[in-house]
């Protein structure tokens, strides 16, 4: 997607509310005449009723300000469902948007942005754009109200009208003049505010460590000093716009004294009506209204707009990962790296068979973060391929790949629900990539030979079962199972954190294994397992495993020594090959890093 | 948002008001000045009104036109004057409310840091989240425009009623006609918006929590293919957000439709009041157009006090959800607070249950003499972290006592140095400098006792490799640490906090067995001269401990020195250590 900017984003989340912005636009239009309206009423009123006592003139104009009444009131309340609406749903849209784009498979969009900064976009950003939509029409309706103020005004005197109209704006750009240093001070200030917001934040999210070197008094303390200096910042702030205010308040004030003066002398000269020197003085406070609206317009645009950047910002990110060929045909399993360069890695070339189970160690731990970033797609390698039964995995579509190649992450998160939702993806996904045969007995087979096309239809609910159980009995998490209240079926607090930290893990793995893909790449999987549960994973992967390709990126030797080949990487390059045993007995540096 | 979720307190409505009452009343002089200079402002800005009206009536008199020239000059004083009086008693207002604002904040912070964790996280994390964050905002950005708002307009609408008093007591009567409409309007509002807010920032929390945990976990969707089923959660999520939102605006805009019958029935009432009165001679026609132009400028106070009813529902919905948490009542101070003898650790039939009727450990009771060294191991789930969590005071056990140096972990001296800290594998680097970030530990410490605190956990090379050394800033937004530096922080930590007892709950694991030899020495380091507990997967730790206790299902099964265990037929231990380094003395043989 070439060329998202702010301001093509922005556009195309008023388009897709473009009805809801026309009829809000309308209907606040007809509000804000309404309100003009009625200050030329009074002074109709007083004139043509209480200045001559004719009682029929009376009611005919109350019943004509009644009439206005019920446009402004009708007008106001669906105009502003309409805006709010609209202003919500293209908010939401936007969430959405970013949503997708941060979840998608070519990545790039959470690269260096943390989680709460993205959530911070997706919440307040795409809500301040939507704002744009609530206010787009209110802008609308302000400049027609004052054209519908101006009309009347300049009908009832040309001279009164003119001053009103053209004084106005002046006036308003006076105070706006008086106020800007002031404000650009209280700007600064803010800074200070916000830092005090993210610092409880921020203390709160790190509550469990805090907690465990006793250093609560000690934040507390840091934030009461943060808040002290915010409260300084927020008075000087505070004065800084009190003192803006009351200038309006004094220029309008003084305004509004010329508008009485000069009107008073042409009424006074006869050349204009009570009627409308009231009209006169009620038009010179009420355009104060939709003026300051636009003031207030204007810089929720310029708010919007900035947003809109954020937002495009992410949503242009450049992807982590290209590559749009399908993957079609059998997968055998059959892996290669050649000259792979990135993250430590120099020149690494290391060969999978397919089918095997392959342990690859790497002296710093660096080395296999990057080796596991590059196997599951999230990022391009500096220089170098890596292969897939021949297929340079750059040019493969990511989705492809991972339907092919999963890739188990050390840091990989659990999801609040239940085991069952975490283990297995919920059904009815309409999935149409690759999938394998779901049914245990055929797990363990030469699975290969049926991978040979797109499956779409959902497995069958006893073959999801018994793929969960055999999943969960591999990776020793039915024993997590157990524990639950409600078994399977028990739910998880989020991230899981109603486990302990091995049971974690288990899920996890329980979650790769049953997804059952032709090469799974599992990355220290056993780290947070006692040695004995760590012996029953070993085997049980194995086992379920049997027949196809696994590789398992770790320094544990009770795993490594199950696998049929080691891969020992040292300085970032391939440095010996070959059984566990064998390297343990060849190679000292295999031996430091295993052995440890 | 699984039924097992069970949110943190929020305030009733009355222990609401009785925490503002208690922050309003240390600075009831502020108030009153603020208020009394408002008053003021708004007292001269009410003679505009009648003066316009005197305007018309030297016209409608056919006085000559320079006879005008009075009336706006007094018209262009009273400007000035109200202008200034308004800035000054805004300003007075404005230091009220932030500095109540202030206090609020920093009680609740205060209180929120010692909240039990268990009950933060069976909150689930986004409650307590999203009551510091959106929570204080929603009460702060009322306080800072509201309360000023709220003030002037209250005064406006009492002072111009006033205004019509005097200009004749009729006026005042026909403008009330619109009151009982607005009482009753404000009442319909209020008992529906209420419940309707809470839903609603409840709703907004979970939106909140299912993004943070969509976006955190965005690598794991991606590796898993779960795109559409997480795209599908944050939808949801999102769309029942809006959906609360837009019943508030129907109920909103519903209430501003009433608000302009009560603005026509008054409005008219006036006029027509006016009407009657000048026919039958009893004011001038001037005082009919001083009493409409009043009664119009009412309009917009009106509005905005009755609108804020508005944003102070919103407010008071996050309010209640602060001062619950802030007026929580304290934890009974212990009777009287005891320094520990010596640095000896003691868990006595210590029980727990995390959910009632699971218990996770059973009458565990452990004794680690003074600067001995233990360690903790088990199977996965044994309940390991459990115990090093209530040793180290960070969950309260169900039964059973845990005691350091012979004095109840509840009645150490809470400000006196920490007894016991833990140190997880759960990294967490807090936003500023590393110095800030260090002090957390030890406030009072030197830069140069930084130092020596990184040096001493090996951390001084890559700290003072750092763009800005100790003032590197570190955290959310600033230097990015790897997962075995933050721990050596971590550890750094502990050495400033300098606890007789530490604890150490699988503070090696994260790093990969080779990392984990250099972690290893920071905690051989870290530990030097404290008791401590090791929980700990790696025996090559258990095998250095003086004594070493191994825990099944919540019970203690064996304890004794590596060796004895080791040797033990049939032992639990004796198994853990087969498994564990079966491969490796078999390998070593090789
Ligand atoms: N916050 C919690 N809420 C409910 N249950 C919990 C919670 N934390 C732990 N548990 C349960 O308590 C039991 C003991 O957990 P604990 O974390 O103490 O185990 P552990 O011995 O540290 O295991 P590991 O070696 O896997 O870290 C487990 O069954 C776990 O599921
Ligand atoms: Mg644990």
């Amino acid at each position: 997607m070439p060329q998202l900017t702010g301001g093509r984003v922005l556009r195309e989340a008023l388009r897709g509310q473009a009805g809801r912005i026309t009829g809000s636009a309308l209907l606040s239009t007809g509000h804000q005449a309404g309100e003009a309206m009625v200050p030329v009423v009074i002074g109709v009123v007083v004139d043509r009723a209480v200045g001559t006592g004719s009682s029929s003139q009376l009611l005919l104009w109350l019943g004509v300000l009644g009439a206005v009444f019920l446009t402004l009131s009708f007008s106001f309340r669906f105009g502003a469902r309409l805006g709010e609406r609209a202003a919500e749903q293209a908010g939401h849209v936007l969430r959405v948007r970013l949503t997708d784009r941060v979840l998608d498979a070519c990545g790039g969009a959470d690269t260096g942005r943390l989680p709460g900064a993205l959530a911070s976009v997706a919440t307040s950003d795409a809500g301040r754009v939507g704002m744009v939509a609530l206010v787009l029409p209110l802008g609308v309706a302000g400049i027609l109200g004052l054209a519908v103020g101006a009309v009347a005004l300049l009908r009832v005197s040309l001279p009164l009208g003119l001053l009103v109209l053209l004084g106005t704006p002046l006036m308003m750009g006076l105070a706006h003049l008086l106020g800007r240093p002031l404000q650009r001070r209280s700007e600064v200030e803010q800074d200070r505010i916000a830092h005090t917001a993210g610092l409880a934040a921020d203390m709160v999210g790190g509550l469990r460590v805090l907690k465990g070197i006793g250093a609560e008094r000690a934040a507390a303390e840091r934030y009461r000093l943060s808040s002290r200096a915010a409260l300084t910042a927020t008075v000087h702030a505070a004065r800084a716009k009190s003192w803006h205010d009351g200038t309006l308040l004094a220029v309008n004030g003084l305004f509004l004294a010329v508008v009485a003066l000069v009107g008073g002398r042409l009424a006074a000269d006869g050349a204009i009506s009570i009627g409308a020197l009231i009209a006169a003085v009620g038009m010179a406070q009420y355009l104060i209204g939709p003026l300051s609206m636009l003031v207030w317009v204007n810089g929720e645009l310029a708010q919007g707009r900035g947003s809109a950047v954020r937002i495009a910002e992410v949503l242009a990110s450049p992807a982590a990962v290209g590559g749009d060929a399908p993957l079609t045909g059998p997968i055998t399993g059959r892996l290669a790296v050649r000259g792979l360069t990135h993250g430590g890695l120099r020149d690494l070339d290391l060969d999978v068979t397919a089918g095997q189970l392959v342990g690859v160690v790497t002296a710093d731990p660096a080395h296999a973060e990057a080796l596991v970033d590059l196997l599951g797609r999230e990022r391009e390698p500096d220089s170098g391929t890596i292969t897939l039964d021949g297929h340079d995995l750059s040019t493969l579509d990511p989705e492809a790949v991972r339907a092919a190649l999963l890739v188990a992450a050390h840091d990989a998160e659990l999801f609040e629900g239940t085991l069952r939702d975490n283990v297995l993806a919920p059904a009815a996904d309409g999935s149409t990539v690759p999938r394998q045969r779901t049914a245990p007995a055929t797990l363990t087979g030469q699975a290969d030979t049926a991978a040979d096309g797109p499956l779409t239809a959902a497995p069958a609910a006893s073959g999801t079962d018994s793929l969960l159980g055999a999943a969960l009995a591999a990776s020793g998490a039915d024993e997590v199972a157990a524990t639950l209240a409600g078994g399977v079926d028990g739910a998880l607090a989020e991230r899981g954190r109603s486990l302990s930290g091995g049971q974690r893990q288990r899920v996890a793995l329980a979650r790769a294994l049953a997804a059952d893909a032709p090469v799974l790449v599992l990355h220290e999987p056993t780290t947070a397992v006692d040695a004995v549960t760590e012996l029953r994973i070993v085997n049980g992967v194995r086992r379920l495993r049997e027949g196809r390709t696994t590789v398992v990126i770790t320094t544990s030797p009770a795993l490594l020594a199950a696998a049929d080949t080691v891969h020992f990487v040292a300085d970032g390059a391939l440095t010996a090959s070959g059984t566990h045993e064998q390297l343990v007995r060849e190679h000292t540096g295999y031996r430091a890093t295993v052995l440890a | 948002m699984t039924e097992q979720r069970e949110l943190l307190p929020t305030a009733t409505g009355r222990q609401a008001v009785a925490a503002l009452r208690a922050l309003l009343r240390p600075r009831r002089w502020l108030a009153a000045a603020g208020l009394f200079v408002l008053t003021a402002a708004t007292a001269v800005g009410l003679a505009v009104a009648p003066l316009l009206g005197h305007v018309v009536d030297l016209v409608t008199t056919g006085a000559p036109a320079s006879a005008i020239t009075t009336p706006v000059v007094a018209l262009a004083v009273i400007a000035v004057l109200s202008g200034a009086a308004t800035a000054y008693g805004l300003t007075l207002i404005a230091r009220l409310g932030e500095g109540a604002l202030a206090e609020l904040r920093e009680r609740f912070l205060n209180r929120a840091l010692r909240l039990p964790l268990g009950q933060v996280e069976r909150a689930g994390s986004g409650d307590l989240t999203s009551r510091a964050g959106n929570d204080l905002n929603a009460v702060a950005s009322v306080v800072r425009s509201g309360l000023p708002e709220l003030a002037r307009s209250l005064l406006a609408i009492g002072l111009t009623l006033a205004g019509l008093a005097v200009l004749d007591w009729r006026f005042m009567a026909a403008a009330l006609l619109a009151a009982p409409v607005q009482l009753y309007t404000v009442w319909w509002y209020g008992g529906r918006a209420l419940p309707l807010y809470a839903r609603q920032r409840i709703a907004v929390g979970a939106q909140q929590q299912q993004l943070l945990e969509t976006i955190g976990g965005a690598p794991t969707v991606r590796a898993l293919r779960r795109r559409e089923e997480h795209l599908g959660r944050v939808t949801g999520r999102s769309q029942d957000a809006v959906d609360l939102t837009m019943r508030g605006v129907n109920l909103v805009t519903r209430f501003y439709a009433r608000l302009n019958l009560a603005e026509f029935i008054g409005l008219s009432a006036v006029l027509a009041t006016g009407f009657l009165l000048v026919r039958s001679g009893e004011v001038t026609i001037g005082a009919a157009t001083a009493a409409a132009l009043y009664f119009h400028n009412l309009f917009t106070p009106v509005n905005i006090a009755l609108g804020l009813i508005d944003d102070v529902q919103a407010a008071t919905a996050a309010l209640v959800r602060i001062v619950g948490v802030a007026d929580l009542p304290e934890p009974a101070a212990p009777p009287a607070a005891r320094t520990p003898a010596d640095a000896s650790l003691h868990a006595d039939a210590v029980s727990h249950s995390y959910t009632a009727d699971r218990p996770v450990l059973h009458d565990v009771t452990i004794a680690v003499p003074a600067g001995q060294r233990v360690a903790l191991v088990g199977a996965s789930g044994a309940g390991k972290s459990t115990l090093a969590g209530l040793v180290a005071g960070v969950h309260q056990p169900t039964s059973g006592s845990i005691r350091v140096g012979g004095v109840g972990i509840g009645d150490l001296d809470p400000s006196g140095r920490r007894a016991v800290a833990l140190i997880t594998q759960e990294v967490y680097v807090f936003a500023g400098t590393l110095a800030e970030d260090l002090r957390l530990a030890r406030p009072d410490a030197t830069d140069a006792e930084l130092t020596a605190a990184l040096e001493r956990v090996g951390a001084a090379e890559w700290a003072t490799a750092l763009p800005e050394g100790l003032s590197t800033v570190v955290g959310e937004g600033g230097h990015r640490l790897t997962a075995a530096q933050a721990q050596q922080l971590a550890l750094a930590r502990l050495v400033l906090a300098d606890p007789a007892v530490a604890v150490l709950d699988e503070a090696t694991a994260e790093a990969g067995s080779a990392g984990a030899r250099v972690l290893e020495a920071s905690v051989a380091a870290a530990l030097h001269g404290r008791t401590g507990l090791l929980v700990a997967h790696r025996l090559t730790q258990a095998a250095l401990a003086d004594r070493v206790v191994v825990l099944d299902e919540g019970r203690i099964v064996e304890s004794g020195s590596h060796d004895e265990l080791r040797e033990t037929p049939d032992g639990r231990y004796a198994e853990l250590w087969r498994a564990w380094s079966g491969r490796r003395d078999a390998d070593r043989a090789a």
